[in-house]
């Protein structure tokens, strides 16, 4: 069989006074890191600092697999990845 | 940690410690002779980076120009900060090696394979957060974290800082984490059928059945299904289990049970195996270790659970495979 990396939706969302992107849901790699989703809301917001939540309640360390995240933590089909430009959750 | 005073098994998890011989890498030695190696006893459940404000003073006074960046290594692995010291040696030590020889290195962070690390900032921060992860998975949402006063969090964090179980206990208990009895409930997420990937995530569980109680064996191969090919599991339907919390919608993958089992008030997530990305059939398992023990398998997994885990709430299980060469003709 060949192992063929299942996707996940990831759906983007603001908090506080964050930009809110333009396209806000994704699919990715369960394969893929966390750190994947960081560097690409860094790359998209031109930001640096960026705190990344998953369900509006912890920063998953960034090595962690996306599908393990969305086993966890999933809701609805989706992971919902919350992301503001100072600490929201501390 | 449900209890509000220590168990004797948790004492000397705490107070378990891993000595240590810290070399700074010869790239950073600029003084003739070279410093001799830092000896440290590092708690095993705490950080590399906690360490630094120790080591550093063997070694200031060599160190090449420049701001500091510390990393440390293992036989030219570089380690990950995150993980609790103690967790690294079980993990990477086969044979415990006394005193553990790493390698730190003060300039030329490896960014493309470590995340950054600030010092202690960054390790209480990942702490918190993985605290919070437990939290969720135990509870369905990290409230009783968030809610935590701000000095019960610093009081927290100091009490892993220090290695005051004490202190611990007496905020921790605050949190409602404890395990209920002897219950348990499984949810096991694993993910693509193909994939097979070193870290399980699950909260394992299992209620009590006609006087036998679910073990650290029975957990053990509930999450790694694939290591027991030959063993008759608990449950047959945990051997592809795909569970839902109850509200998420199914995967795309087929799934055998289908059931969905919401998060009782039990379980830890259980993590950290042995880097084998490959099991195959002959896969075979050598060695569980947790907390540098190797506990037996009739163990109820309530008592590694509550006795065995780390101050974040997690149980680090370190599990050494045995796989098979191909054989190449």
């Amino acid at each position: 069989m060949a192992s063929e990396p299942r996707k996940v939706v990831v759906h983007l969302r603001a908090t506080g006074d964050a930009p809110i992107l333009k396209q806000a849901k994704f699919k990715i790699d369960g394969s893929d890191k966390f750190v994947k989703v960081i560097d690409f809301l860094r790359r998209q917001l031109h930001r640096d600092t960026l705190f990344v939540y998953v369900n509006s309640a912890f920063s998953p360390n960034p090595e962690e697999l996306i599908t393990d995240l969305y086993n966890n933590f999933g809701i609805d089909g989706k992971l919902v990845v919350n992301y503001a430009c100072s600490m929201a959750w501390g | 940690m449900g209890s509000k005073t220590a168990t004797e098994a948790q004492k000397y998890v705490w107070e378990g410690a891993i000595p240590l011989q810290i070399h700074l890498h010869e790239s950073e030695v600029t003084t003739l002779p070279s410093p001799s190696p830092a000896l440290i006893l590092a708690p095993r459940i705490g950080y590399l980076p906690l360490l630094v404000p120790q080591i550093k003073p063997f070694f200031s006074s060599t160190l090449p120009p420049g701001s500091d960046t510390v990393w440390f290594e293992y036989q030219g692995l570089p380690l990950k900060w995150y993980i609790p010291t103690g967790v690294l040696y079980d993990l990477l030590c086969a044979e415990p090696e006394r005193p553990w020889n790493l390698t730190v290195h003060f300039r030329g962070y490896p960014g493309n394979i470590l995340t950054p690390c600030e010092g202690e900032d960054s390790v209480k921060w990942s702490f918190i957060n993985s605290l919070k992860e437990a939290a969720y998975i135990v509870n369905g949402n990290c409230k009783n974290v968030m809610n935590m006063s701000q000095s019960d969090q610093s009081e927290l964090w100091r009490s892993v800082l220090n290695g005051n179980l004490e202190a611990y206990i007496r905020v921790s208990s605050k949190l409602k984490l404890g395990l209920g009895g002897d219950d348990f409930s499984i949810k096991l997420n694993t993910s693509s059928l193909k994939y097979r990937q070193s870290a399980a995530d699950a909260e394992a569980s299992a209620t009590i059945k006609a006087g036998k109680c679910f073990t650290l064996g029975d957990a053990v191969k509930a999450l790694l299904p694939e290591l027991f090919p030959d063993k008759s599991l608990p449950n047959d339907s945990m051997s592809l289990p795909q569970v839902e919390d109850g509200e998420g919608s199914a995967l795309e993958e087929a799934s055998d049970t289908g059931s969905a089992r919401s998060p009782e008030d039990t379980g830890e997530l259980v993590r950290e195996c042995q880097d084998s990305c490959s099991l195959s059939e002959t896969a075979d398992v050598k060695l569980i270790r947790i907390q540098g023990i190797e506990p037996k398998l009739e163990i109820p997994f309530a008592w590694v659970v509550n006795n065995l885990m780390n101050p974040e709430h997690f149980l680090h299980i370190s599990v050494y495979v045995r796989v098979q060469e191909p054989i190449t003709v």
